[in-house]
């Protein structure tokens, strides 16, 4: 058992959990989205995210839009579906029921 | 300095080293067989190249257009290594990198259809950066294979067979490396694997390639219509441009800007004084001016319709549906307009009718003449001509109207006298309008012993407006005498019917006798069939037989 692998998968299930949070507040583009993971110290890389956006899209959870961009090819500006809102919604509880139990086992 | 080469990424063209291509070229790879046995795979790279693109693009400068070893090494850290990824299927993934790792990180060429620098298909540049010549000779080639005969088929295999590089990892492996010793040893390895690996894909593979291949088909088609309908489509903007702005200067300029009022008549072309004119036709100078507003919406619109249609053909011009929706119902207001003018005109000329005692005089003329003369009056028409013609003139003084309208005709006569009738003409909306008009209607002539002249014009009210105003002067011969039409009738006889039909203008200066046959001329030389007659043998033995 390696801890780096648990890191990771740790991580993961959170990162999703974060994306959605980011876009509960209106649509972004994936370099919006890099900034402020890179904030929170989710992600080191950008690379990271470009799978994960495309799944949670194939999933149904998000959709884009394409829009021209001054400096550089079209940016996909992404955004929660009905479903994305729901799955958030359930997420959020299931997060808030993992912090207590974190808390309550870890005393 | 290094060498440097064009890329394309994500539809922006970079110029970057060839050090950092090679790198650039190998960690695209890297990502690419990473995700390559996940669905997602085409789109992850196109979002991946993007974002690197963009980053590409921040590290450009005006001093430095050139991509550097460290500006890719920079990317690379910004983007991460795959191994960095956090990923579901860790352990998956991990198996799967090992074994494609060898495969993919070798560079080997391949054909792909070249988007970037294509013509038609991309099929000849893509051909040609597999080959490593210029676009130039294949394109040649197939234009002369085009006229051979076989060109045109097999492009078109060429393009359902050859994939489009729709991924910078693509371009890159359809630029492929320069050839040397190395590479070639390295490519005859490679080429063992793969002849196995691409016979377990070959059969999923055809599927796809056949059902692509109507549609690659009906594209290529979709693209020389689409060429041919471009040109034609510019081509069509341009008329439309310089026929709808003529037209649209000729109208307004008929509206607004010009005072007069072009006429074309035989005689040539005349300008009269459009108000004048107008004001003289239209029942008020209200009606006069919603004409002018309802002539310039109905024929302009469309005139502006059409400047439209050519600018949007040229320029892709946005509308919005409602101003269409508003122009349309400004357009059926406008033709409503003109259609109550019309019915309003309509009903003023509407009626013809009067009482019979009024505008019709009969004036019986001393029974013992043999012989008439009739002529018409010469002198000008008074007032200024607003409209001269040869055989209409419209004149105007300060309080009337002056017409030329003159028609004369020659019957035979029921009684033994020598009537002269004079018919007056004009339209109105009712009875009473029109009888009032006609009482308003003054025209002249005088008899003189046997002659008989008369006047050339009609005179009214301005306040009756040109309602077609005309006198018919019917002149009712007995059988037996004869009358003399005189040259200045030339304008004025119409249609008076004679046993030789000879022509109206022909008539003139010449002497007529009515018989039982009709009028027949007296002094004609050898007019067909007829010989000259005395007037005497006439009045003993008549008619004459024609042989």
């Amino acid at each position: 058992m390696k801890i780096e692998n648990t890191k990771a998968q740790m991580r993961k299930g959170v990162l999703e959990y974060c994306i959605l949070s980011i876009l509960k507040n209106g649509e972004a583009y994936p370099s919006e989205i890099i900034e402020k993971l890179k904030a929170g110290k989710l992600i080191v890389v950008e690379g990271t995210l470009y799978p994960l956006l495309t799944r949670l899209k194939n999933a149904g959870l998000l959709s884009y839009r394409w829009e021209e961009s001054k400096s550089g090819p079209p940016r996909k500006y992404y955004q929660l579906t009905e479903i994305g809102t729901e799955f958030l919604k359930e997420l959020e509880t299931t997060w808030n029921d993992l912090v207590k139990a974190v808390k309550i086992t870890s005393k | 300095m290094n060498q440097t080469v064009t890329i394309n990424i994500s539809g922006i063209v970079f110029h970057i080293d060839v050090d950092a291509y090679e790198e650039l070229k190998k960690y695209l790879s890297k990502i690419k067989s990473y995700f390559k046995n996940s669905e997602e795979c085409e789109e992850i790279m196109m979002d991946i190249e993007a974002r690197i693109a963009e980053l590409f693009s921040e590290k450009i400068s005006s001093n430095n257009q050139v991509i550097q070893s460290k500006d890719v090494e920079e990317v690379i850290g910004v983007m991460g290594k795959p191994e960095q990824y956090i990923d579901e299927d860790e352990e998956d993934l991990e198996k799967e990198r090992k074994s494609s790792h060898q495969k993919h990180y070798s560079s080997e060429k391949k054909l792909f259809r070249d988007p970037d620098d294509r013509m038609i298909g991309g099929v000849a540049a893509g051909l040609a950066a597999y080959i490593g010549i210029e676009s130039l000779w294949l394109r040649l080639f197939f234009v002369v294979a085009l006229f051979i005969g076989f060109g045109f088929l097999l492009y078109i295999i060429l393009w359902i067979v050859m994939a489009e590089a729709k991924t910078a990892s693509d371009k890159l492996h359809m630029k492929g490396e320069p050839v040397n010793i190395d590479n070639i040893g390295r490519t005859f390895k490679d080429e063992a694997d793969k002849v196995s690996d691409n016979f377990k894909k070959h059969g999923q593979q055809y599927g796809k390639k056949a059902e692509s291949a109507i549609e690659s088909f009906f594209n290529f088609i979709g693209q020389i219509l689409n060429g041919v309908f471009k040109v034609l489509g510019k081509v069509f903007g341009v008329i439309f441009l310089l026929v709808g702005t003529f037209m649209l200067i000729g109208l307004l300029s008929m509206l607004i800007g010009s005072e007069t009022v072009f006429s074309i008549t035989s005689d040539g072309v005349f300008s009269i004084p459009s108000t004048e004119f107008f004001n003289l036709i239209f029942i008020s100078e209200n009606q006069f001016h919603m004409a002018i507003i309802g002539a310039a919406i109905t024929i302009g619109l469309p005139i502006a319709m059409l400047i439209y249609a050519g600018a949007n053909l040229l320029y892709k011009i946005k509308t919005h549906t409602g101003v269409s929706i508003g122009l349309f119902i400004l357009w059926v207001i406008g033709i409503f307009l003109c259609a109550m003018i019309g019915i309003r005109m309509g009903t003023e000329l509407s009626y013809n009718e009067r009482d019979s005692e009024i505008g019709t005089s009969k004036t019986i003329i001393n029974e013992d003449k043999e012989d008439f003369h009739l002529s018409i009056a010469t002198e000008n028409v008074p007032g200024e001509g607003i409209l001269e013609d040869k055989y209409f003139t419209i004149s105007l003084d300060e309080d009337s109207i002056y017409f030329n309208d003159i028609q004369v005709r020659v019957y035979e006569s029921k009684s033994d006298s020598f009537e002269i009738e004079i018919e007056k003409d004009v339209a109105g909306y009712s009875k009473k309008d029109v009888n009032s008009k006609l009482n308003q209607m003054n025209y002249n002539y005088s008899i003189n012993n046997d002659s008989i002249l008369l006047g050339n014009y009609i005179s009214t009210l301005r306040k009756n407006k040109i309602r077609g105003q005309e006198i018919n002067v019917k002149l009712y011969l007995p059988i037996g005498k004869s009358i003399y039409l005189d040259k200045s009738l030339k304008h004025a006889i119409n249609n008076i019917a004679n046993v030789t039909d000879t022509w109206d203008s022909e008539m003139l200066g010449k002497r007529w006798v009515m018989l039982e046959d009709g009028l027949t001329c007296l002094d004609c030389d050898e007019i067909e069939g007829i010989t000259t007659i005395q007037l005497d043998s006439i009045r003993t033995q008549m008619p004459i037989e024609i042989e």
